[in-house]
């Protein structure tokens, strides 16, 4: 039936009218927001639309943290020549694997009536089912028929119709359409205001809740329109939320949050920290991710117990520096901490303390701003340009321990306004070298971490921990990244008036994070898209309301 | 029925074979040695440009003497044999205008763009070594080659404009991969001949430029520019599978090595020491043999945290720590990692020194701009700052010189820079930085 249609399409194409008309946009609707792929979007599309056995080999563009988050970059970048280069080999090469011989049974569908030209059935049939599932769209008659005339032509000229499908396909897989999230504005019921259109809610839920492309039941509901309704949005809400693929999502997001990428240029002098290596550092992200999916998502706990918490998840590495006997049963094990090891929660784990530290020795203050950074919203400003640092470094002088150094530094007016913020944050966390290990001496003099913050006094790491668990900014700034994050903005520029209702909600049930992810996402100003004459200042699309 | 481009050239190639229309070029020099004898086209001119970080020791690093034959200074000291061939700039200054000193960025992207920064991280213009390419980057096959030495991706100083920066390959296995792996044949060999896929990827990427129209309707001025980068990096793209279609000119006789193994990179000095040199010999080799014209190589990010293993506190954290040593008037630990980036500066123009073009060598035939983020890096300086050229761009400008800047600002050296290039400007710069005085007295 499909197949008869599109006969009928090729050849009225065939009466060739010139390309050169100017098509509009797929959708009737004003365009409201442009998002790059991230590289884990990128993948995770190409996973769940081909297999996960096609591999994805090659490089992408770095994104740029804004705000406090990487995901924020997806609404200001585009693609470089270099990128594009880049694209184009991924491109090639995963369109080669879908038609080789081990996937094309599967993945195409059809057969040619000879292998060894064109066929446009089974070309198009097989180029509008991924194009609409590559581009979260239905393709309109002309890009398809460009791509159709595309794989004939290219399967005449090399006797093969597999090599034009994949040149075909390709062509896709580097398309803008491909490549960027076009968020489409439809006027909203009752007429002033703009909302996404269904495609565009379908891909924001996706990419959200599971870091991925719309599978092809929200492709359903957004084609039917199911996902204009308050409804509709629940129905998928739900069975996004219930299923295991949630932590995916959720996993993109707190790597994002927790800046986990850091360690990507995370070196650590071996002569000083022997023990540090690239095992360390990918087990320690996968630790702090374990905490957040266990405490977050299946206990369904209070999230502010991230700051607190003893429960760990360690493997035979990440026991080395937690100088802990491991078990060797499997690779992982759960791991509870004694009161005596000073730990609490995600600040004292290993990605924080050594992201946020020199190569050979820790930083209070790169702990301390980082702290603020990702778990109370509040950056702190550069410090100004001409300042003299002399005496933080002088260890041979009487000043012993990077306590007394800062301290005497932060003694100057115009250091002591930021570093009156970060230092008590990080100097807490003194009893933790640059890889996270424990200690309790520097240069021989004993280690004081007291710290007092706003009139609060308390002491170690555990006692930032409680601060942090008890401080309101902390779950606040957490449903500000979340709400950033979903909708593609810079956190710092968001109105938390937008997401109002939901942080309500995550409030009254306990700081819940389910609970506040599904209010948020099912709230109808989740999908509030800025009037065309505004679109200028998009990435304040929130600011809108 | 429309007659396709797409096919013509397909048709083409199907057909009466290649030699058609790509002539094999045979290579042999003129007599004079600066022009091929069967093009009389002139050996390319190449420009690149090297970044390190946290400026200078100035007691140690500008010469006392002005003009030619300058007094080499310890921190030039590894430049010496190549001293003839490179000139020095010292006493310039970034100039911010309203605009506040971003630490360690406002210097980069003042000399790199002629304007003062108003983001942090940001350019507000594309950056000189993109306008230069896109004069002299095309009808090679990549336009320019960007690379960094201490395997931070996010270590690239070239930029079309904005937060996007030319991604960099971060190490050697990555940049010979990128230049000598597939897709690249070597020209001096006699079995050059052009890939039939190049031809494939032009129609499969004329297809996406017929999108062009649709895409760039309806939308915000701010993504109207991004989705216009895209288109860009279109024709970019194009433009380097035309080239790939030509053999590439032959001037230098190179063997190109086997790939280069995994190995560590980071910002350690003595793994540096190891990686530096093989990015620079890689570097060389595709300036050779023609694959670009232009290049960007960072040594480390602009305040580097470059360390030497065992000492715990890196470069930058040096710089703003350690005291001015009473004796000596500067800061001796800091004052060695700037040595060190003037020495892996070195190695860079050691490799294109080695490189015989003609009657003089590759370095001859190239432009190389050095330059870093700030001059005195304890105070963040934006005065001060100096700038190395190297080469002589094919004769376009007087090498082996001492220039006391005089608190001139850094874009009277960029704009030199693309008057040597051959770039048809008056002027350069916005702001205090607006500059129409180059520095005539090197241009040749």
């Amino acid at each position: 039936m499909q197949a008869k249609a599109l006969l009928i399409c090729l050849s009225v194409w065939a009466l060739a009218v010139p390309a050169s008309q100017p098509v509009l946009a797929a959708s009737a609707g004003e365009e409201a927001g442009l998002r790059l792929l991230t590289e884990s979007e990128y993948r995770n599309s190409i996973r769940d639309i081909f297999g996960a056995d096609i591999l994805v080999q090659g490089r992408f563009d770095p994104a740029r943290r804004a705000g406090g988050l990487l995901a924020a970059s997806s609404t200001v970048l585009s693609v470089t020549p270099a990128g594009l280069e880049s694209f184009s080999k991924m491109a090639d090469s995963i369109a080669a694997q879908v038609v080789d011989q081990k996937h094309r049974e599967k993945l195409i569908g059809c057969a040619p009536k000879e292998a060894n030209t064109a066929d446009d059935t089974c070309a198009g049939a097989f180029l509008d089912r991924y194009g609409r599932l590559l581009f979260r769209r239905p393709l309109t008659t002309d890009e398809l028929k460009s791509r159709v005339k595309l794989a004939g032509d290219l399967a005449k000229s090399g006797h093969d119709f597999y090599v034009g499908l994949s040149d075909g396909l390709a062509t896709l897989l580097y398309s803008p359409d491909f490549l960027f999230r076009h968020e489409i504005a439809v006027p909203a019921a009752g007429g002033k205001a703009y909302t996404l259109d269904s495609y565009s809610r379908a891909a924001r839920l996706s990419f959200m809740l599971w870091d991925t492309t719309p599978d092809a039941d929200l492709l359903k509901a957004a084609e039917s329109g199911r996902l204009n309704t308050a409804a509709g949005i629940a129905e998928q809400v739900d069975r996004l939320m219930s299923s295991p693929r949630l932590e995916t999502g959720m996993r993109a997001f707190f790597a994002d949050m927790l800046q986990l990428d850091t360690f990507g240029n995370t070196t650590k002098d071996s002569i000083i920290y022997p023990k540090y290596n690239a095992q360390i550092a990918a087990a320690a992200q996968e630790e702090t991710l374990r905490t957040v999916m266990d405490l977050g998502l299946k206990s369904n706990d209070d999230i502010r117990n991230l700051m607190t918490t003893q429960k760990t998840y360690i493997n035979r590495v990440l026991a080395s520096i937690y100088d802990v006997p491991f078990d060797f049963h499997g690779e992982w094990m759960p791991h509870q901490f004694p009161e005596a090891a000073g730990r609490s929660g995600l600040v004292t784990q290993v990605s924080t303390l050594s992201m946020f530290s020199h190569p050979g020795r820790s930083s209070p203050t790169e702990r301390g701003v980082a702290i603020m950074d990702i778990f109370l919203c509040e950056p702190t400003p550069l410090p100004p340009a001409n300042v003299d640092f002399s005496i933080v470094n002088n260890t041979n002088g009487p000043l012993k321990t990077v306590r007394e150094r800062l301290l005497a530094h932060a003694t100057t007016p115009t250091c002591a306004s930021c570093h009156n913020h970060s230092d008590p944050i990080g100097l807490t966390l003194e009893h933790f070298d640059s890889t996270g290990a424990h200690r309790l001496y520097e240069n021989g003099a004993l280690i004081d971490v007291s710290g007092t913050i706003q009139g609060k006094t308390f002491m170690g790491g555990q006692g930032l921990g409680r601060y942090l668990h008890d401080n309101p900014k902390f779950p606040a700034c957490l449903a500000r990244k979340l709400y950033s994050y979903g909708v593609g903005a810079n956190s710092e520029d968001v109105n938390p008036s937008v997401y109002k209702t939901a942080y309500k909600a995550f409030v009254d049930g306990g700081y819940r994070l389910r609970t506040l992810l599904k209010a948020m996402v099912t709230s109808p100003n989740y999908f509030d898209a800025a009037p065309p004459s505004a679109a200028d200042t998009k990435t304040a699309m929130n600011t809108a309301k | 029925m429309v007659l396709d481009r797409r096919l013509l050239l397909r048709g083409a190639f199907q057909g009466s074979a290649v030699a058609m229309a790509l002539p094999l070029l045979d290579c042999f020099l003129d007599g004079n040695g600066q022009a091929f004898a069967d093009t009389g086209k002139r050996i390319p001119t190449r420009f690149g440009t090297y970044f390190w970080g946290c400026g200078l020791t100035k007691e140690l690093f500008v010469p006392k003497t002005m003009g030619a034959n300058y007094e080499t200074t310890q921190q030039l000291g590894s430049l010496e044999p190549y001293k003839k061939k490179i000139s020095v700039f010292s006493g310039l200054r970034a100039i911010v205008d309203d605009n506040p000193n971003f630490q360690h960025w406002t210097g980069l992207a003042a000399i790199t763009t002629g304007i003062s920064p108003t983001k942090s991280g940001e350019f507000d213009s594309q950056t000189i070594d993109q306008t230069i390419a896109d004069t002299i980057g095309h009808g090679t096959r990549f336009k320019s080659i960007e690379a960094t030495c201490a395997g931070n991706k996010n270590e690239s100083y070239s930029s079309l404009g904005g937060a996007n920066t030319n991604p960099p390959e971060v190490s050697p296995l990555g940049l010979y991969t990128r230049l000598f792996g597939p897709g690249f044949q070597d020209p001096s060999k006699g079995d050059w001949k052009p890939d039939p896929q190049v031809l494939v990827h032009q129609s499969m990427l004329s297809v996406v430029a017929d999108d062009r129209k649709r895409l760039m309707y309806n939308l915000s001025a701010s993504d109207k520019a991004r989705m216009d980068q895209y288109f860009t990096s279109v024709r970019e793209l194009e433009q380097s599978m035309e080239a790939a279609l030509k053999r590439p000119d032959v001037i230098a006789k190179v063997e190109i090595p086997a790939a280069p193994g995994e190995m560590p990179v980071s910002k350690s000095v003595p793994e540096l020491q190891k990686v530096v040199p093989l990015m620079a010999r890689l570097i060389a080799l595709a300036l050779a043999t023609n694959q670009t014209h232009v290049f960007n190589i960072a040594l480390a990010e602009p305040g580097s945290t470059i360390f030497m293993p065992g000492d715990s506190k890196p470069f930058h954290q040096q710089t703003h720590e350690e005291p001015i040593d009473p004796v000596l008037g500067y800061q001796p630990i800091s004052a060695n990692f700037s040595t060190h980036s003037m020495k892996f500066f070195a190695t860079l123009i050691k490799e294109l020194e080695d490189i015989k073009e003609g009657d003089g060598t590759l370095l001859d035939h190239s432009l190389v701009l050095a330059y870093t983020d700030t001059s005195f890096a304890k105070l963040h300086a934006l005065d001060g700052i100096p700038i190395l050229l190297a080469g002589s761009a094919n004769g376009r400008i007087k090498t082996g010189y001492h220039i006391a800047g005089e608190g001139s600002p850094v874009s009277r050296v960029g704009l030199t820079v693309q008057q040597a290039m051959g770039l048809p400007i008056d002027g350069w710069g916005k702001g205090s930085m607006a500059t129409k005085k180059a520095f005539t007295e090197i241009l040749a």
